[in-house]
Order: C-alpha cells, then sequence, then structure tokens
C-alpha cells in the first residue's frame, strides 16, 4: 500500500475517532453517548486493518476481529444497564442520573 | 510481530502451566454457575462462597509454584515471571477477602452470578498482569471492564444503577482511547510485543501520541487525578463486595501493565519525557486524593479517595524507573490491600442486607457498641495514615527510600504532605467512633453477625501487623523480558 493511501485511511480514522469523542462528551443521551464510544472502537479497527495492510502483517486483523468481539460485548450490557436504569422514565437522558455527585 | 514461525510454535506443556491459575479460576466460575443449578435453594450463597474460595485458593497454589519458574507462554503471549505472579497473588487474595462479604448483596440478587462475574473479573486483571502483547493486554482489560460494569449494577437501590452507568460510559470511552493509542502504537512499531516499542522508528511524532492516549486511559484505569473523578461515584454506589475488588484487583492489574510498560518498553532516550507526566500524576494524586478525603462522610467514598492517594504512592515509586523502586511497590501494593480490605471487612460486618454500614453516622461511638470493630477499624485506618506499628508505616519509609534513591526529593517531600494530610481524614473516623455516644444507635447497620467477615478482619489484621515487623519484600520481581 503506498503511503499517501495508508495516511488517507489514519486520517479518516482520526475523524471517525474524534466524532466518537464529541458524541460521547456533548450528547446526553446515554444511547447516543454509547454510540460514540462504538464508533471510537470502529476507528480503531479501521485504523488497524490500513496499518495491518501496510506492514504487511496478520495481527491487525486479527486484532480487528477482537475488538468487534469486545465492541458486541459491550454493547450488550451497556444497553443493559440503559434500560435498568431508564425503565420507569419516559425520558432517556444522563442529566437525571443525579443521586452520586462527583 | 506475530511470523509464521511464531504461528507454528508448538504449544507445550509449559504454556499451559503459565495459564493454569487463570484457568482454575474461570473454570470455577463456570462451576459455580452450574452447582447454582443443582442445588436446592438456601445453600447457594454457601456454595458458591465456597467454590469460590476453593478455586482461588487452588489457583494461589499453582502461582506459588510458578513463581521462581519464570516462562514465556505462547511465543512470549503471556508472560508468567515473579512480577507478574506476584500481581496474580495480590489479584487473588484481594479477590478471596471481596468474596468473604458476599453476603452483603441483597436476597434477590443471584449470588452465584456475582461470584462466577467476580471470578471472570478477577481473571481478566490477572491476564493483564502477564500480557506481553496488546492483544492479552486489551482481552484481559475488557474481560475485566464487562464484568464490573455488570456487578456495580447488581444491587436494587437506585445509587448502585447509575454508578453502573457512569462506571459504563467513562470507562468505556477510557478503553476506546487507550485502544486507539495501542492501534498508533501499532501502526508506528508494526507490532503488538511491548519489547518492540523499546526501538520506535527516530523522529515520528506518531509514537509520542500514542503513547500519551495510552497512558490516559492507563491513569483512568488507576483512577489517578486528573482522570479520577468517576471513582468516588462509583465506589460508594456500587454493592460492598465489589467496591472491594475494585480497590484491590482492578487498579493491581492495571498497575502490572503501567509497571511492564515502564520497565521494559520504555526506550532509554524518551524516559525523562516518558517519565515526567507519571510523577506528575502521581504528585496530584497524593495530594488531591487525600485533602478530598477530608470532607467524605461515607466510608466508601473515603476510601475510593484514600485509595486515590495510596496509588500515588505507588505510582510515585514507578516513576523513578528503578530496581528497587519496583520491588517496594509490589510490596506497598500488598500492604494497602490488606489495610483497605481489612477496612472493607469492617464496613461488611457492620452491613446487612437492607443497608450497607457505609455512612459515617453509623459509626458515632461504636467503639462502645462494637468495641472489638472499631479497634480494628482504628487499626487499618491507623495502616492507611502510615503510623507505626503496621505494614503501612513500614511500606511507606520503603517507598519513601526508594522515591529519595531515584533522586526525586520534590516528590519525596509531596508524599510526606500528602501523608501528613491523609492522618486528618483518617483520625476523623476513629475520633467519631471513640466519640461518647450522644444519640441511640442509628436504625439498622448494626445487626449482622456472619463469621465471614470476621475471618477477613483477622487475616488482614495479623498481615498488617506481622508484614510491618517482618517486611517480606518480594526479590525476583524484575519483568521478564521477550
Amino acid at each position: 500500500m503506498a503511503v499517501g493511501e495508508l495516511s488517507n485511511y489514519v486520517t479518516l480514522s482520526a475523524v471517525l475517532f474524534f466524532l466518537g469523542v464529541a458524541g460521547v462528551i456533548l450528547r446526553r443521551n446515554p444511547l447516543v453517548m454509547l454510540m460514540g464510544v462504538e464508533l471510537m472502537l470502529n476507528a480503531s479497527n479501521l485504523a488497524l486493518v490500513a496499518f495491518s495492510r501496510a506492514w504487511g502483517s496478520m495481527v491487525g486483523h486479527i486484532f480487528a476481529f477482537l475488538v468487534i468481539t469486545v465492541a458486541a460485548a459491550e454493547a450488550a450490557i451497556g444497553l443493559a444497564i440503559i434500560v435498568v436504569v431508564f425503565h420507569r422514565s419516559a425520558r432517556v437522558d444522563v442529566d437525571d442520573v443525579t443521586i452520586l455527585k462527583g | 510481530m506475530i511470523t509464521a514461525a511464531a504461528l507454528q510454535h508448538a504449544i507445550t506443556a509449559a504454556d499451559w502451566e503459565a495459564l493454569r491459575p487463570i484457568i482454575w479460576i474461570a473454570g470455577g466460575a463456570l462451576a459455580v454457575l452450574l452447582f447454582d443449578l443443582c442445588l436446592p435453594r438456601g445453600a447457594h450463597r454457601i456454595s458458591s462462597v465456597l467454590l469460590g474460595v476453593t478455586s482461588l485458593v487452588w489457583a494461589g497454589g499453582f502461582l506459588v509454584r510458578n513463581y521462581h519458574t519464570p516462562y514465556a507462554a505462547f511465543g512470549g503471549a503471556f508472560l508468567s515471571d515473579g512480577f507478574s505472579v506476584v500481581f496474580q497473588g495480590a489479584i487473588v487474595l484481594a479477590t478471596l477477602l471481596s468474596l468473604l462479604f458476599v453476603y452483603t448483596f441483597e436476597e434477590r440478587i443471584s449470588s452465584a452470578g456475582a461470584v462466577a462475574l467476580l471470578l471472570w473479573a478477577a481473571s481478566g486483571a490477572m491476564l493483564m498482569t502477564g500480557a506481553g502483547n496488546l492483544l492479552i493486554l486489551f482481552l484481559g482489560l475488557e474481560l475485566l471492564s464487562l464484568a464490573l460494569y455488570a456487578l456495580c449494577g447488581m444491587a436494587s437501590r437506585r445509587a448502585a444503577r447509575e454508578a453502573a452507568l457512569k462506571y459504563l460510559l467513562l470507562s468505556s470511552m477510557a478503553s476506546a482511547v487507550m485502544l486507539y493509542g495501542m492501534v498508533l502504537l501499532f501502526g508506528v512499531t508494526g507490532s503488538v510485543n511491548f519489547s518492540a516499542f523499546l526501538a520506535p522508528p527516530p523522529g515520528n511524532p506518531l509514537y509520542l501520541v500514542a503513547l500519551g492516549l495510552f497512558y490516559v486511559g492507563v491513569a483512568f484505569k488507576l483512577g489517578l487525578v486528573p482522570f479520577h473523578i468517576w471513582m468516588p461515584d462509583v465506589f460508594e454506589g456500587a454493592p460492598l463486595p465489589v467496591t472491594a475488588f475494585m480497590s484491590v484487583a482492578t487498579k493491581a492489574g492495571m498497575l502490572a501493565v503501567l509497571a511492564r510498560i515502564i520497565y521494559v518498553a520504555t526506550p532509554a532516550g524518551l524516559a525523562n519525557k516518558v517519565l515526567l507526566p507519571i510523577w506528575v500524576v502521581a504528585a496530584l494524586s497524593m495530594i488531591i486524593g487525600n485533602l478530598a478525603a477530608l470532607s467524605q462522610s461515607n466510608l466508601k467514598r473515603l476510601l475510593a479517595y484514600s485509595g486515590i492517594g495510596q496509588i500515588g504512592y505507588i505510582v510515585a515509586a514507578f516513576a523513578g524507573a528503578t530496581a528497587l523502586g519496583l520491588r517496594y511497590a509490589l510490596f506497598y501494593l500488598l500492604a494497602y490491600l490488606f489495610m483497605t480490605l481489612g477496612a472493607f471487612a469492617v464496613i461488611a460486618a457492620l452491613s446487612d442486607q437492607a443497608d450497607e454500614g457505609a455512612r459515617l453516622v453509623s459509626y458515632a461511638g461504636l467503639a462502645h457498641r462494637r468495641p472489638m470493630l472499631a479497634a480494628a477499624m482504628s487499626f487499618f485506618l491507623i495502616g492507611l495514615a502510615g503510623l507505626p506499628p503496621t505494614v503501612g508505616f513500614m511500606g511507606k519509609l520503603l517507598l519513601l527510600s526508594s522515591v529519595l534513591n531515584a533522586g526525586y526529593i520534590s516528590l519525596a517531600v509531596l508524599l510526606i504532605v500528602g501523608t501528613a494530610i491523609s492522618i486528618y481524614a483518617y483520625a476523623k473516623i476513629i475520633r467519631v467512633m471513640y466519640a461518647p455516644m450522644r444519640h441511640e444507635v442509628v436504625a439498622g447497620a448494626m445487626s449482622a453477625t456472619w463469621p465471614l467477615p470476621w475471618i477477613a478482619i483477622a487475616i488482614c489484621s495479623v498481615a498488617v501487623l506481622g508484614l510491618g515487623l517482618y517486611p517480606l519484600v518480594p526479590s525476583a520481581v524484575l519483568p521478564l523480558v521477550k
């Protein structure tokens, strides 16, 4: 893979990563925040596969499979926790989660 | 890099030998769930705890055997050296003691599920201590974190669920940041092995960005200032056994990763650049953690802030990257384990299923109602404050000597200042317990009579006193290089 081509992939993955960070920090809906985290993980996947191609190594591909699996488990547990926290309220908003004050 | 040769590397019995403690604990978790199906109602709680304890003790036996036979298992993916065995031992001990508090879970919570998740979390943390490449590190970290997200919410209190949600959102974001750092490290060096990071290609700015992201994740999971905001909330909300587990086992896993990176994967030319932020973060944690502990009225919160300070002391010893610092940091980790879990054991002895005895008001005049418990709590707090004749004093003395030995005079001064502040925080609880009783006993929180926390209190007291008088500093702890 040419150097310019690699840097395109890495730039795209960095943009996706920062979109994910912005999603977690700026949005107040826990579902959207969780989607932000997933976006960050997928940005990593894209970079992993691109680097793996560039280095001619299989490790990055294997790593990406691991990350996909973990992301699925995280989404399952995350959605379960969100359901448990918000099942009695009509609104899903982290600003309502205020018993513990850090 | 995994090459074709490494893939053909035959897996021998010695490879499984290195993983055996982890396999026993993960298998124990399955056994706990299976027995829960077969046994009659009423026997669930005790059988889960017994099975969990058995598999942990068994794993501990294998650890003792592995201590003197360092081995790079699975082509260097999992390093079973003296270093990781000591950390794994600390995790096993912490899990064992936390299991003794499991009866404080509410009746409607499946105790088998909780015990199994605790065991899986422990095996994830143990995997991290021996990780020789980023894949195993990420796998261990997520096994630990995912189990803990679920464990934090295992109570019907709203606070527990809030804690689970906060921990999930913040911690998974930190994991993702750390993962991106790992990915960039792979991109820069072309390898996922820690040893490859010793020789980064010169002049690539991405290397420092990658390390920065990686360290942010590490600092978050360790709860170091300025990434500590989540800790008090999660510690307060989570069920007591989970808080106790998190205060030591999670930290031990991450400390092992941090130490391995500092000691075997930091290029000598970059050491100054990399170690500077580490000692700044350690100094901030020692001061701010202890300052914030001063104003807490909930013991779990107070122990969270004190934990931030105590982990800061340990990281300060790493910041010099000396062999002495590593040995003394490991000793202090064991000291912290016994002192903190001892304090949690006293809280557990004062808890019942309706109410965890963590509010400071319910400790008013405790010395007149439960003199033994008040004395035990005072002893552990004196240890945490670093006063003799406890292991806290001895450990802090050794830490101080290693920090001075590394040439960080200002860090040593801050360590002493942090300790001085913490003495006020701990003395406040002791004063409340020994003050004359002004009002009647606060309802609840004082009735439980289970023997299990007493076992934990006994183990911790003996260890805190014994290790204080005869400090057994582990010797063969320098991490293996592969």
